[in-house]
């Protein structure tokens, strides 16, 4: 690896973060400790909806080995609200801890911080409560239904955001199709659930007024701002550190609990730390929306798609924070990779009795993606077409791109066609429909699936004014600093904290190949610390946006640093900077590689020896850069948007084999040909492709929270909410193609999301496609070996 | 998710363990490898005063030979221990099988047989084994040992004969007949059944069909059983008795499977089991 | 130990962590996951569930597999524990560990201890597994990131180089 000319980036480097993982030598953020340390437990409602009577944690409080105690009134009178990421509705006051109302099972309503955990909540059973039941609301269309019990009797309604958006002439192309495919799918709630469940420490400075956590919070710049406004100090005064986390995947991000944290900590006066258990996590930190949606898709006899009108009521549960935000994901990715003339988007975001819904792998998309992948499947069918080729009659084409969508989306590059083509070949579709045919002759039922999707990275905040009405945020930016030390070594800091994408590893890649070094020439700082790491408001980990703006951030940063670097040399060696190159650890003279200046000399000038430097070049070398990706852009006057900013795509192609008898379902082969463009790291993008489709595996066959009509969760332990194991996926395969984004600073495109995004709907394809010779029809998610049986049983086409 | 406060208690022998039982009359619980026990203490479901651990009663681990071909096996004997030992693997199969499908290694490496039987799941595997073996179960109490059948043993949902003041010290298995069988359906691997079937068969007249997770408890699946016994090399019988093990269980609906689809599996699963078990019969 | 007929709150234990005699007083109710990692500051296992379910917390207790979550550290008296700490050798990193890495067999590495516990209690019974028992022998061991994919190529490949022997 050492002996490399630059190339870092696109080599499969391996991770310098696995050989402290491997050896268990990560700090998470239950490895933290700090002196004086107390334990925090949340008192929970055990009601979903219910009016608070009154909460008295006197006893709570006098027990030995409690140190601090929290009521919803206190929280209330101490703190102010949180501030709402997209703020629907007029503002309604939601505190770190229920006040006046619980809303949820599992609702936090008092917390406790004491010696121990266990002491804790032995001190959490001391706390009395008086509840006073409410109807709860459960189904998202009861929910919106009037006379539905209301979450907020003060907002009127169940429905905090109502709008529809119509792009061209739907009416008119619903209208002249040949035909129009109706239908209605339903997504269940899941969650990514990340194997580290969330938490953080709080710690209060009373002489500086000052506050600091340690948290796994995904998205430090938001928190920081929400933390710092709630607590009433200015963001100077508050302090973030992200150790290793333990996956994220959207998840990691509810401010409150920080905030809950950090009252306690105040009222002790000694560091307090709060993790999550699995029930909590399971019950209460946030679940994906659920939903409906109803699709109608015009088309001519051909199979040309017209227009796409879609109903999507999204079911948001107890959130007042952040609601939308899957509806604008949806609107934003609606036409999937298809050329659709015209599209309409209605949608409801609806509040239900159940878990604030949030941000998960794909949000939205593994939904909106379905829906699309299940009707044109469906159309397929209707038409006689083979779902292939009827995809590849309606894709945007390679020739047409940069193509903008009727929502405003805009594919920057791609060849769709090719990528399915390459997943049927790479599958040996031919030979399996074959296959298929001759087990069906003997009572075998294997059933192939195919899904492709587009896969955005990016995000553009001026989408939300689509919501809010007003533009409060826009674009997406992230900052990176690049310093050469004096010993000649390399450091760089990102402020958006990994949480298993291997950004030590990328970024060290990246700046390698920009100022000729090795990666182990670079040590990229773990995690984010607010007071070190560069960072704004839009730095964290989510929508997918490492590759759009944060490597615009290194690349920038380290750019900087090498034309100095450059400028410098030159003046020494009294040539001209373009004559110069940067390799093997040193400046070069092009052409005559004896005469060189290694970085630490280099560096030696720039700190130590500053007289050497050019006239006007300042000390130092270091540099900061914040990117932002060119392409964001607010909202137009016929309300289109780019949500997001760059697209990769993929294909699925897999083979399930039903058990006649059982219904049981296996998964016996997984293809994905996949375009990501340029992989700045080969290792880590096949493994967010294994990994990201084994989400989607898990939405399709196993994971659904349910609840019973009263609201309680029957599904809080991992005995219930089933995950996917070792022996229930196969290996998946992976193949790709490479269209680099022209848009991007490296041509790298997204792949944090990937198979997420059209996993359910594969597999959901595939036992439809086993079952298709008695008009079995998916509807919904998971698939369960029963419903299998039904659908055998009943030998007609069925409802899930 | 921590345990309520309790007091701990490791017992050197079997005698001490009942004294201490004794010793907090419906406050004291038995912990023996604790795979069932302790995510319901880590839940606060359980909130025992006393903790009572008979890990160490070492007398209570042996897998020996019975005096009539058959059995006994040790109330602490680890699954893993129940599914390699080859003394069960030749006297009584269908017990290895039935502990081969419990969990995952981690859980078989701890989890034991008398715990399992004590704990009574109504989808856990060894309890059908075991009523399938006819076998009894020795409880050991302040006023000594006495013998339970199995049959006698399981009264209902996590309910057995074992009372508040005993400790379930072993299996007694006679000599099994020649033909077992064992099939299972959970969700994933190593999940707890969604409904299973433990089989022994023998060539004349004996035949023992027990269902689990059909029932609050393992159930005996008679109307199959009498078809099984009156024609057992008959080709068509597993599927016939498949067939009456349907009407011969009124399962429950729950999160993860309803009655209906139960009752199939009882059906599927006792053809299944029972095609196994003529196969092991021999000519 | 035994405890004779007192039941105790609190009680001294002894134990071998990692080949290390280990004498502490704890809470009865004190799990042998929370004792290695605070009383003890292995951090290296982790709690994921704490019902025994996800086997982050897997540690080998008298040279087998068990979920720590699940075993109060007053049971491990007298026991012989070993974690991944136990399971790493002073410089470097082990074979079994070396073919983790170099298949990137990890993402956030929070099941990675456990996946590596689970492995080498499986190469020691099997040092030529197939992919099926490399999955089975596995299967009580979540991963959200991976997709298990690259692990058990990491297995499989352990296994040819002969990385077979326990606490290696």
């Amino acid at each position: 690896m050492s002996e490399r000319a630059g190339g870092w980036v696109g080599a499969p480097v391996p991770l310098k973060e696995d050989a402290r993982l491997v050896a268990g030598r990560g700090r998470f953020l239950d490895d933290l400790d700090r002196g004086r340390l107390l334990h925090a437990a949340m008192l929970r409602s055990p009601h979903a909806h219910a009016r608070i009577v009154r909460v008295d944690a006197s006893a709570a409080a006098a027990m030995p080995g409690v140190h601090a105690v929290l009521t919803g009134a206190q929280a209330a009178e101490r703190s102010g609200p949180i501030r709402p990421l997209i703020p629907t509705t007029a503002s309604v006051p939601d505190h770190c801890l229920a006040v006046d109302r619980v809303r949820y099972v599992g609702e936090p309503v008092a917390a406790v911080a004491a010696v121990d955990r266990a002491t804790a909540e032995d001190a959490l059973e001391r706390i009395v409560v008086e509840y006073e039941p409410l109807p709860a609301v459960v189904d998202p269309e009861a929910a919106m239904r009037p006379g539905a019990p209301l979450l907020y009797p003060a907002l009127g309604s169940n429905v905090v955001w109502h709008d529809a958006f119509t792009y061209g002439d739907v009416d008119g192309a619903l209208a002249r199709a040949d035909g129009v495919l109706r239908e209605r799918f339903v997504f269940q709630r899941y969650a990514s659930t990340p194997l580290e469940t969330f938490g953080a420490v709080a710690e209060y400075d009373p002489g500086t007024d000052a506050y600091e956590f340690w948290t796994n919070d995904q998205r430090p710049g938001l928190t920081i701002s929400i933390l710092a406004a709630s607590l009433g100090v200015p963001q100077a005064r508050v302090r973030l550190h992200c150790p290793d986390i333990g996956g994220a995947f959207g998840n990691k991000r509810r401010p409150a609990y920080l905030l809950t944290c950090a009252l306690l900590a105040r009222s002790a006066n000694r560091p307090v730390k709060w993790v999550e258990d699995r029930i909590e996590n399971l019950t209460a930190l946030m679940h994906a929306c659920n939903g409906i949606m109803d699709v109608e898709l015009a088309y001519r006899a051909d199979g040309t798609l017209l227009a796409l009108s879609v109903r999507d009521v999204a079911d948001e549960g107890k959130n007042l924070l952040t609601p939308t935000q899957h509806n604008l994901i949806k609107l934003g990715n609606l036409a999937n990779g298809y050329r659709i003339p015209a599209v309409r988007y209605e949608a409801w975001s609806v509040l239900t009795n159940k878990c604030p819904s949030g941000a998960n792998r794909g949000i939205g998309k593994p939904f909106m993606c379905f829906a699309m992948e299940r009707a044109m499947t469906l159309l397929a069918r209707r038409l006689g077409l083979d779902p292939a080729d009827l995809r590849l009659r309606n894709y945007v084409t390679a020739a047409e791109m940069p193509y903008t969508t009727p929502p405003g989306a805009q594919y920057d590059s791609g060849d769709y066609p090719a990528t399915l083509r390459r997943a049927l070949e790479r599958f040996d579709y031919a030979g399996w429909r074959a296959e298929q045919a001759r087990a069906r002759a003997e009572g075998r039922l294997l059933g192939i699936g195919i899904a492709t999707s587009v896969e955005p990275a990016g995000t553009n905040l001026a989408s939300y004014e689509l919501v809010t009405g007003r533009r409060a945020a826009s674009g997406s930016a992230e900052a990176a600093m690049v310093r050469v030390e004096p010993d000649g070594q390399v450091r760089a800091s990102l402020g958006d904290p990994s949480s298993g994408q291997g950004y030590e590893t990328v970024v060290a890649q990246i700046v390698a190949d920009v100022l000729g070094v090795t990666p182990e020439a670079v040590s990229v700082a773990r995690g984010f610390d607010s007071a070190t790491t560069p960072w704004l408001y839009l730095s964290g980990n989510y929508s997918n946006k490492f590759s759009v703006t944060d490597v615009g951030a290194v690349v920038g940063a380290a750019t900087r640093v090498r034309d100095k670097l450059l400028r410098i040399a030159a003046h020494r060696l009294e040539i001209d900077a373009a004559d110069l190159e940067l390799r093997d650890g040193a400046a070069v003279v092009r052409g005559a590689p004896d005469r060189r200046l290694p970085l630490g000399e280099l560096a030696r000038t720039a700190y130590a020896d500053v007289l050497g430097l050019p006239p006007g070049e300042e000390p130092g070398l270091e540099a900061h850069h914040i990117h932002q990706n060119p392409l964001a852009r607010p909202v137009d006057a016929d309300r289109r948007v780019r949500s997001q900013l760059v697209f990769a795509n993929a294909a699925h192609c897999c083979l399930v084999e039903i058990d006649p008898r059982t219904g049981r379902i296996a998964l016996r082969r997984y293809v994905v040909v996949h375009d990501c463009g340029r992989e700045i790291n080969p290792l880590i993008v096949e493994g967010m492709v294994h990994g990201s489709t084994v989400h989607g595996i898990g939405a399709a066959l196993l994971e659904e929270f349910r609840y019973d009509e009263g609201g309680q969760l029957l599904t809080s332990t991992f005995m219930d909410y089933l995950k996917p194991t070792a022996l229930d996926v196969p290996a998946i395969e992976v193949d790709r193609l490479e269209h680099p984004s022209p848009v991007t600073p490296l041509g790298a495109k997204g792949v944090g999301e990937g198979g997420a995004i059209p996993g359910p709907a594969a597999v959901a394809n595939a036992v439809e496609d086993a079952l298709a010779h008695l008009g079995v029809v998916v509807r919904s998610l998971p698939i369960t070996p029963e419903q299998v049986w039904r659908w055998l049983r009943s030998g007609t086409a069925g409802t899930a | 998710m921590k345990p309520a406060p309790f007091r701990y208690a490791r017992p050197a022998t079997a005698a001490e363990a009942v004294a201490l039982l004794a010793s907090a009359p419906g406050e004291a619980k038995l912990l023996a490898g604790g795979q069932s026990l302790m995510p319901l203490l880590n839940m606060r479901l359980a909130r025992p005063a006393v903790l009572v651990d008979v890990n160490g009663l070492g007398e209570l681990a042996r897998i020996e030979p019975g005096p009539d071909g058959g059995l006994v096996v040790g109330a602490l004997v680890r699954h893993s221990d129940l599914a390699a030992s080859p003394l069960v693997r030749e006297r009584a199969p269908l017990l290895a099988a039935a502990a081969r499908h419990v969990g995952h290694t981690a859980i078989r490496n701890r989890g034991t047989l008398g715990g399992s039987l004590a704990h009574a799941d109504p989808a856990a595997e060894l309890p059908a084994a075991v009523l399938a073996l006819d076998a009894a179960v020795g409880l050991l109490g302040p006023r000594g040992m006495r013998r339970v059948a199995a049959a006698d043993f399981f009264r209902g949902l996590l309910s057995t004969a074992l009372a508040a003041d005993e400790l379930l010290a072993r299996v007694i298995v006679p000599a099994a007949p020649p033909g077992w069988g064992f099939a299972e359906m959970a969700r994933r691997p190593g999940d707890f059944a969604l409904a299973g079937v433990a089989v022994t068969l023998g060539a004349r007249g004996h035949a023992r069909i027990v269902g689990f997770g059909l029932a609050d408890r393992p159930l005996r699946l008679r109307g199959a059983e009498a078809l099984a016994a009156a024609a057992p090399r008959d080709p068509t019988m597993p599927a016939r008795a498949g067939a009456a093990a349907g009407a011969d269980c009124d399962p429950a609906t729950d999160v993860h499977a309803s009655a209906e689809y139960r009752r199939h599996l009882a059906t599927v699963l006792t053809e299944d089991a029972l095609r196994e078990a003529v196969g092991r019969l021999g000519s | 130990m035994t405890t004779g007929l007192t039941p105790l709150e609190r009680l001294r234990i002894r134990l071998a962590v990692n080949g290390a005699e280990v004498e502490r007083e704890v809470e009865a109710r004190l799990s042998l996951a929370d004792f290695l990692r605070q009383d003890l500051g292995l951090t290296g296992t982790h709690v994921g569930c704490e019902h025994g379910v996800c086997g982050a917390c897997t540690v080998l207790v008298d040279g087998r597999t068990a979920r720590s979550c699940l075993l109060l550290a007053a049971q491990a008296d007298g026991a012989r524990v070993t974690t991944i700490e136990g399971l790493t050798p002073a410089e470097g990193l082990s074979p079994l560990q070396e073919a983790f890495r170099a298949c990137h067999a990890m993402q956030c590495g929070f099941c990675t201890p456990g996946m590596i516990v689970a492995s080498t209690e499986l190469l020691a019974a099997a040092p030529a597994p197939s992919e099926a028992e490399v999955r089975e022998a596995l299967a009580g061991n979540l991963c959200m990131c991976t997709g298990y994919v690259n692990i058990v190529r990491a297995v499989l490949q352990a296994a040819r180089a002969g990385a077979a022997s326990p606490g290696r």
